[in-house]
């Protein structure tokens, strides 16, 4: 009798805690129009729960979207991040174009191509951009992302050329200016025009003097820029020899896909920036900094000359750099300036999850984001928290820099949420103003690189591969880039003049893989013409 | 009386032919319980290493996370991530740069813990040898982030050398260490063994202290120098544990873990410190191909395997010790 009640109160105990557990794990009961949307953001930037741009599109269309967060770090653990329980779609997902044809043809994420009916803005841009149509389609046809399009002009041409005019007035002032150099103090000033061989001269005597007057001649670093980095490279010093280079050495030329490695002037500019390396005019630093090293080297003042795209956050004497034209080339007299493949077309900033119950709803309230009046809000912050200033000037949005105390950095970081944003040449006509510093950039790029572009060379869209072709690439060109990278790398700082025969042997060793990624690139390449064609 | 017959009995039952079954159970029965000792490593080598060895089933599909590896979802693709790593044309330069880098490592980081071992063993001073063996080990827990950013700011580009070798006039682009290829393998291969070899010594000094005083007694008496009494005493009676680590060296050959060389690389070294296990990381983790860089670690896996079985059956042949 004893055992039996202990045994039905061991079965009641039992029932009861699994149907409490049961009860526990069921998930709240969502309606149709409840959302769950996972962002990356740092804790420093706002809860987008708070941020009045939502609220506003929550009101526009009666959805009810909560935000989760994750951190950049915690959100990089995740191996599957798809696979995160209870979230109906990823803000700022960062997939790769292989990664969301992966997910995307497990079905794990949304072709949101096929719910255009519920999207009439994202539609609009479709019809009226095939570039853009063409550059988010996967493989198989299908769009799995929505896109960020910010085109200002400004990825293109990631790199300008500064110089410390303070440097050179002292060279003037004592006299000892090279004498292959007639400069007056009047022409210290943006848009200067300097030859190779006369900047060469120039960081000659800077290396050699104490230019910084610190009893130091030898702490000054004459040019320094980051190499292999997006932006600040060396790529305008090599296309100042007559191609059109940036970091991938891979670009388009009148149509046809073109390694600049492979031309000879690319070997001569690689022998004489050799050179300028072993005169100690770069520092093999250049070449293993990262861009925080950079930043951090220049803040001394010790730099008299760089490649970024700004000056205000390299040095805290920004005041004595001016902007040098793309040198000329000693022998032409013409300047180069080559383009980046960097795109203003952004994939993967937002997917929607396979498992979202109700997905034209949820398409439906981002499709609201391409709209001008909140692109420019998710891109600066929103207007009712004052990232905007109050009047519109001629129906134009004017971005606020003044915060108080708080920098227009600062605001912007904390109240901008980024992502899925459609702003174009169009947008900064009619809708938006550019930022200031942007437009800073943009008046100097267009003032001083642009004009000098290689002429027919265009960047790199983002191309479509079929299956096959993407396995060749993957077996060939990882380890091109990796053999040019460290072929070019060598041949600049081992301190040994580079040989013709060294460069002919590398080109030759790596035939095959050069011949491969040009075919399928132009393969590619073709198809997107065509596309763009009909 | 009876004293006597229950040892006749035994003694007849001792004197029977017994068969090793029989042995080993009555062994069994009376030690078995000593058995239990074995189950919590078991267990780890069982959670740890069999179970997650499934996984090398990716090696065999086109993976994703999430995808099930066994299961209606699963996408094989049979050879094709093998050929694709296969035909890679530097995988010839990856594999050689990983089998010098070890190798080398091998050569100068096996002897040294033995080395030192015996001459701190041999050091008369108790505080002395205290003393050298914790500055020895000391290295040992300097993480390896911290360890490579002290070289860089040694011997790195505009590094603590570079800089007093422009103070004083010199070239100030001075050593480029980390963009030398050649520099690389020297670089990795005495940072690690300066890190470790007080560390791995440890455990020679455990088996040198198992060593017999009155052999040692012995071979003074009989007139053996302090360096006779390394060689004949100190080094057989080691010899076994040296054995058994240099095979279980061996079997670890040809893998140097990525972490450090990823740290240490920079353009300029590629032609030397792109090895298999950093390219696994490059192309599989972070490029998002799972398949391939499992069917790398796997063709890794397998040589170290090989390499392991060759080890112990060479040193069964000539020394009579082996693992099995």
């Amino acid at each position: 009798m004893k055992k039996a009640i202990i045994g039905v109160s061991v079965a009641v105990v039992w029932g009861v805690c699994v149907t409490m557990f049961a009860l526990a794990a069921k998930p709240e009961q969502t309606t149709e129009n409840q959302f769950t949307i996972l962002t990356v953001k740092e804790d420093a930037v706002k809860d987008y729960n708070t941020m009045p741009v939502f609220q506003d599109l929550a009101k526009e269309t009666g959805l009810d979207v909560k935000w989760t967060f994750q951190t950049s770090t915690q959100y990089g653990n995740n191996t599957d991040p798809v696979g995160i329980k209870g979230i109906d779609a990823i803000y700022h997902s960062g997939f790769s174009n292989l990664k969301l044809y992966d997910y995307g043809k497990r079905g794990r994420i949304v072709a949101i191509d096929q719910y255009l009916k519920v999207m009439p803005n994202f539609q609009k841009i479709l019809d009226s951009r095939p570039d853009i149509k063409e550059a988010l389609k996967s493989p198989d046809g299908h769009i799995y992302s929505l896109p960020r399009i910010e085109e200002m002009g400004l990825k293109q041409f990631p790199n300008i050329l500064y110089l410390n005019k303070k440097w050179v007035e002292k060279l003037i002032d004592t006299n000892q200016m090279p004498s292959n150099v007639v400069l007056t103090k009047e022409q210290l000033k943006d848009g200067l025009d300097l030859k190779r061989s006369e900047f060469k001269a120039i960081l000659e005597k800077f290396n050699q003097l104490d230019m910084d007057g610190d009893n130091d001649p030898k702490n000054e670093i004459p040019l320094s820029f980051v190499s292999n980095n997006w932006q600040g490279n060396e790529a305008d010093l090599i296309a100042s020899f007559g191609l059109p280079e940036n970091r991938e050495h891979k670009t388009v030329v009148g149509d046809k896909i073109t390694f600049t490695f492979e031309d000879e002037k690319w070997f001569d500019a690689v022998k004489e920036i050799a050179d300028w390396h072993d005169k100690e005019l770069i520092r093999s630093s250049a070449f293993t900094q990262g861009e925080n090293d950079f930043l951090a080297r220049g803040q001394g003042g010790r730099y008299g000359s760089f490649y970024w795209w700004e000056k205000k956050t390299v040095c805290s004497n920004s005041d004595d750099y001016i902007i040098v034209k793309p040198l000329i080339n000693d022998e032409t007299g013409e300047r180069y300036v080559g383009v980046s493949n960097e795109q203003e077309i952004e994939k993967g900033e937002a997917v929607i999850l396979g498992s979202c119950e109700n997905k034209e709803s949820l398409l439906s309230y981002f499709d609201k984001f391409f709209e001008p009046i909140y692109s420019a809000q998710l891109n600066y912050g929103s207007i009712k928290s004052g990232a905007f200033k109050s009047e519109k000037v001629n129906g134009k949005l004017i971005p606020n820099d003044d915060h108080g105390e708080q920098s227009a950095d600062d605001f912007r970081m904390k109240n901008a949420p980024y992502g899925v944003v459609y702003l174009t040449k169009e947008t900064w006509e009619k809708s938006v103003e550019m930022e200031s510093r942007a437009k800073l950039r943009l008046e100097n790029l267009e003032a001083y690189v642009t004009p000098y572009k290689f002429e027919g060379a265009t960047s790199i869209p983002n191309l479509n591969y079929s299956n096959e072709e993407l396995v060749t690439l993957n077996t060939y060109e990882a380890s091109l880039s990796n053999n040019v990278a460290s072929w070019y790398a060598n041949a600049i700082t081992s301190g040994a003049v580079p040989t013709k025969a060294s460069w002919q042997g590398f080109l030759d060793a790596n035939k095959k893989s050069i011949e491969k990624v040009k075919e399928i690139n132009q393969g590619a390449y073709d198809r997107y013409l065509e596309a763009l064609n009909k | 009386m009876t004293d006597n017959s229950i040892g006749q009995t035994s003694a007849e039952e001792l004197l029977k032919p017994h068969s090793k079954w029989e042995d080993w159970k009555a062994n069994f029965k009376r030690k078995g319980w000593i058995l239990l000792f074995i189950i919590p490593a078991f267990i780890y080598v069982i959670v740890f290493c069999y179970i997650p060895m499934y996984g090398i089933l990716v090696a065999f599909q086109d993976y994703m996370p999430g995808d099930p590896i066994l299961g209606q979802g699963t996408h094989w693709v049979g050879w094709q991530n093998f050929q694709t790593f296969f035909s890679n044309p530097n995988f010839q330069d990856y594999f050689w740069n990983t089998f010098i880098l070890c190798i080398l490592g091998f050569i100068v980081g096996f002897p040294l813990p033995i080395i030192v071992a015996l001459l701190l063993n041999s050091l008369r001073s108790k505080k002395m040898k205290k003393g050298l063996q914790i500055l020895f080990y000391a290295p040992h827990f300097i993480s390896l982030v911290v360890l490579v950013g002290m070289m860089k700011f040694i011997f790195g580009s505009d590094g603590l050398l570079d800089q007093l070798s422009a103070k004083m006039g010199g070239d100030p682009n001075g050593l480029k260490l980390f963009l030398n290829p050649d520099a690389f393998r020297p670089l990795f291969i005495f940072s690690g063994n300066w890190q470790d070899f007080g560390w791995s010594a440890i455990i020679y000094l455990a088996a040198l202290s198992g060593v017999d005083p009155s052999l040692h007694e012995a071979a003074k008496i009989d007139g053996a120098s302090r360096f006779k009494r390394i060689f004949s005493v100190d080094l057989p009676a080691i010899l076994p544990t040296i054995v058994m680590l240099m095979i279980l060296s061996v079997g670890n050959l040809m893998s140097c873990g990525y972490e450090k060389v990823l740290l240490m690389q920079t353009d300029g070294n590629l032609v030397t410190s792109e090895i298999l296990s950093t390219y696994v990381y490059k192309f599989g983790l972070i490029g998002g191909q799972y398949g391939v860089g499992t069917a790398a670690g796997l063709f890794n896996s397998v040589i170290n395997v090989a390499l392991l079985v060759i080890a112990n059956f060479t040193s069964k042949k000539l020394s009579g010790n082996s693992m099995w």
